[in-house]
């Protein structure tokens, strides 16, 4: 099998677990959060590297130093979520900036955070990525119900005694994993990209949740594959053509969107 | 058209035959009306039936699609604006917002102020006059985000009247009220009423229309009736206008369906 | 002390002054700028409209060398906040569209920097700037830069307050919602673009995001917001500068000095945070 046929493997599961998650993280508008999640982990991967244990490790850590801190911070007044992920964000980065400019031999490079490195993706990535989507998808089936319901109806949730908090829990947990699995592979653009746009896209042609699980994925896929054919086509980074190929399903589907919204009226 | 007891004051706002809509959808349409200065209106009708349009119409947020609207005599325009005061359906305001109620009501003077000029004597009378008259004097330096529901609900009445409007315009100003904040609200609609500013309320507590005000327009996408109201508020009326809810009607009070419901 | 004698005597190195003279400059404009950011919870657009802003930088840095960066990186500024705007008056889940919009400019910028030659070293220097050898030029360039974004929020003060405070009122009032909000998204893209030679396009968003979070940590008090923020940034960046040029002298490893400068920051936030628990 080529480097190629992996690529296009990991892409696959990367594109269909962001979508899968993405839908939940759009719906409940923490797209921030995902993005702050990719930039903290970036000092988490560079110690990793420094350290020479996995770098997912290293970035999963950081990850759930960034989730505590932000528990933690939700809780001062005045502090509102969008600045305490905002200052985390760009602290993470910083912090990944300069380690990694003390350490100018380990492999990792701001670039290839950025846009990861498709190509050069290896067996263990495919394989995190496949783990992180069975995990996921065994987690919807069993509480995929529940997160639904808690996220297109928040106060009926509240109303019908459950627990809003326990699901946003869950949802953070997911994110997390999602973001991890994704970013050695596709890096934290494409990462946020590929969590982002499917889902919003497929909110645009579906109002009902579980439709949106099908077809979100789908649109992932197709952007990750559509992307890295490209890529190949007109020797492009493979990051960012996939990324732009996802903003274009997005604009592709608001486009159908406003067709049928204006033949309706 | 009736116009009983027309009193001697000039026409504040007159509609005749008036639609307001927003892009392609008419959401109030053959509307027509006249209010007097020192009059109070009240907007009755279901919920998206029109009323908060209504206002939305009289600010100049919509367009007059069809019919003709004056306000004190001249079309509507930037200086049949500068008239008008709004006091917006009461939504929540970050609690740690850093502003006190004092700066809070100057804001009301910033579209005199232009933006540059420092508050002058005259602002500052306006501010302190439009806190007494709502009864917050006393907590002008607070924090306007510590205040309760119902004094934040004044301190933006305050505001509004410190621009010196001559007619005011007030979404749902009885929502979420307790009695002694409600008391206060009428208490300074009846004294605006007495100095001749003209009174453009939407609500669904019957009682306190009656309270209050002199003129009712019922709607519901449409005008179902205007006028006085004992002409205005009967039974048939109410009934065409809340088609589908329950509505019981009785000498003293009318039992409207509730506002949150659907 | 290396420390205290870099507070001080480092800055009379030319290029050390012009580095802090940059720094002051953006600190003052994102200091005030930054409170806006916070009190209307703008932190997400704010950092797509510094990915947004790339592209240009790219395009100008490749068409045009260091002095087209300008040029490109001000047109995308304007364009991104125009398109930003009209995107989160839609409110189409504005901040699933701010990502997408994010990524697919910065990948258009990714595209045309990896179109030149030499590829990892230009793009690091754009996302990062070049704090230590920022040239007269450039002083110039930012500080105008800077200044312009810092009026066009200062002159519509009152209205943004206003849409700040209480948005469903603003229109009956009689401002425009809509161009208040341009007025302020192209503030913050000019310092994205003021801010690109200095600390590159990636940490400007601690500049404009972090300051105003630490004033409204810091007081209730609207006037000393502004003054809080703003002195903040200033004495950050200082103390950040002369620690990076502190630590490469005496350590003799290249720090760079944008990273140190909002690590400062960053320890600015979590002290007042500290403050503000102890405190409480």
């Amino acid at each position: 099998m080529s480097y190629l046929d992996r690529a296009m493997i990991v892409l696959t599961l990367v594109g269909a677990l962001s979508g899968l998650v993405g839908t939940f993280v759009v719906l409940r508008r923490r797209v921030l959060f995902a993005q702050a999640l990719t930039h903290a982990t970036f000092p988490g991967a560079v110690l990793a590297a420094v350290a020479g244990v996995n770098i997912q490790i290293g970035a999963a850590i950081a990850s759930l130093v960034l989730v505590g801190g932000l528990a933690l911070l939700g809780r001062v007044r005045g502090q509102g979520t969008q600045a305490a992920s905002g200052v985390m964000l760009t602290a993470g980065f910083a912090f990944g900036v300069l380690l990694q400019a003390l350490n100018p031999n380990i492999p990792i490079h701001v670039d290839s955070f950025l846009f990861g490195s498709v190509l050069a993706s290896s067996w263990n990535d495919a394989l995190f990525a496949g783990i992180a989507l069975a995990v996921t998808v065994v987690v919807l089936l069993i509480a995929g119900k529940q997160l639904i319901f808690a996220v297109f109806d928040p106060r009926g949730y509240r109303a019908a005694g459950f627990n809003e908090r326990g699901m946003d829990v869950v949802l953070l947990l997911l994110t997390t994993l999602t973001v991890v699995a994704a970013l050695p592979a596709v890096g934290a653009i494409l990462a946020i990209s590929l969590i982002a746009a499917p889902p919003a896209a497929a909110r645009l042609l579906t109002s009902k949740a579980t439709t949106m699980l099908f077809v979100a994925p789908a649109l992932g896929v197709t952007a990750g594959l559509l992307g890295l054919t490209i890529s190949r086509l007109w020797a492009v980074s493979a990051g960012a053509s996939v990324a732009l190929v996802a903003a274009g399903i997005f604009l592709v589907a608001l486009g159908i969107n406003r067709v049928r919204s204006g033949a309706r009226s | 058209m009736n116009f009983v007891n027309t009193p001697a004051t000039p026409v504040a706002l007159e509609l005749i035959g008036a639609a307001f809509s927003y892009g392609h959808d008419v959401a109030l349409d053959e509307v027509t009306l006249s209010v007097h200065e020192g009059e109070a209106l009240a907007l009755i009708g279901p919920n998206g039936s029109g009323k908060s349009t209504f206002l939305k119409g009289v600010l100049g947020l919509l367009p007059v699609t069809a019919g003709t609207m004056e306000i004190f005599g001249a079309v509507r325009g930037p200086d049949t604006a500068r008239s008008l005061g709004y006091l917006p359906q009461s939504d929540e305001v970050d609690p740690e917002f850093p502003v006190s109620l004092e700066q809070v009501v100057m804001m009301g003077r910033y579209r005199r102020m232009g933006w540059w000029r420092l508050p002058a004597r005259a602002d500052r009378a306006a501010v302190a006059e439009a806190l007494r008259l709502t009864g917050l004097t006393t907590l002008a330096k607070k924090r306007f985000g510590l205040l309760s529901g119902g004094q934040q609900q004044r301190g933006l009445l305050a505001r509004a009247l410190a621009a010196n409007p001559r007619m005011l315009l007030l979404d749902e100003p009885f929502n979420g009220l307790d009695q002694p904040n409600r008391e206060a609200l009428v208490e300074t609609i009846r004294v605006l009423k007495g100095e001749g500013v003209t009174v453009l309320l939407t609500t669904h507590d019957l009682a306190l229309a009656r309270e209050v005000c002199d003129k009712v327009l019922l709607v519901n996408g449409t005008q179902i009736a205007f006028g006085s109201l004992a002409d205005v508020l009967t039974l048939q009326n109410l009934q065409a206008a809340f088609s589908g809810f329950q509505v019981e009607v009785d000498e003293h009070s009318v039992v409207l369906p509730g506002h949150d419901g659907h | 002390m290396v420390f205290l004698d870099s507070l001080t005597t480092a800055f009379a190195l030319p290029f050390m002054g012009r580095a802090l003279i940059v720094l002051l400059v953006l600190s003052l404009a994102a200091g005030v700028i930054g409170v806006f950011i916070n009190l209307r919870g703008l932190e997400f657009l704010s950092d797509g409209l510094t990915h947004a802003v790339f592209p240009g930088i790219a395009a100008g840095f490749v068409l045009g060398g260091r002095d087209g960066l300008y040029v490109g990186a001000l047109i995308a500024a304007i364009a991104a906040a125009v398109v930003l705007t009209l995107l989160s008056n839609k409110r189409v889940s504005s901040d699933a569209t701010i990502a997408i919009v994010l990524t697919a400019m910065f990948s258009l910028g990714v595209i045309f920097v990896s179109r030149s030659t030499d590829y990892a070293g230009q793009l690091e220097s754009l996302l990062f700037g070049h704090l230590l050898t920022v040239t007269h030029t450039e002083v110039v360039v930012t500080s105008v830069v800077a200044i312009i974004a810092l009026l066009l929020v200062v002159t519509t003060f009152r209205g943004q307050l206003f849409v700040a405070f209480d948005r469903s009122a603003t229109q009956a009032v009689g401002y425009r919602p809509l161009l208040l909000n341009l007025t302020l998204n192209v503030a913050i893209a000019l310092v994205v673009v003021a801010a690109s030679s200095a600390v590159g396009n990636l940490l400007v968003l601690a500049v404009l995001i972090v300051p105003g979070a630490v004033a409204r940590l810091a007081t209730r008090r609207l006037a000393l917001l502004f003054v809080v923020s703003a002195g903040f940034a200033m004495l950050a960046s200082w103390f950040g500068l002369a620690t990076a040029f502190g630590l490469s002298v005496s350590a003799d490893v290249a720090i760079p000095g944008g990273a140190t400068v909002v690590l400062f920051f960053v320890l600015g936030y979590l002290l007042m945070l500290g403050w503000r628990g102890i405190r409480r």
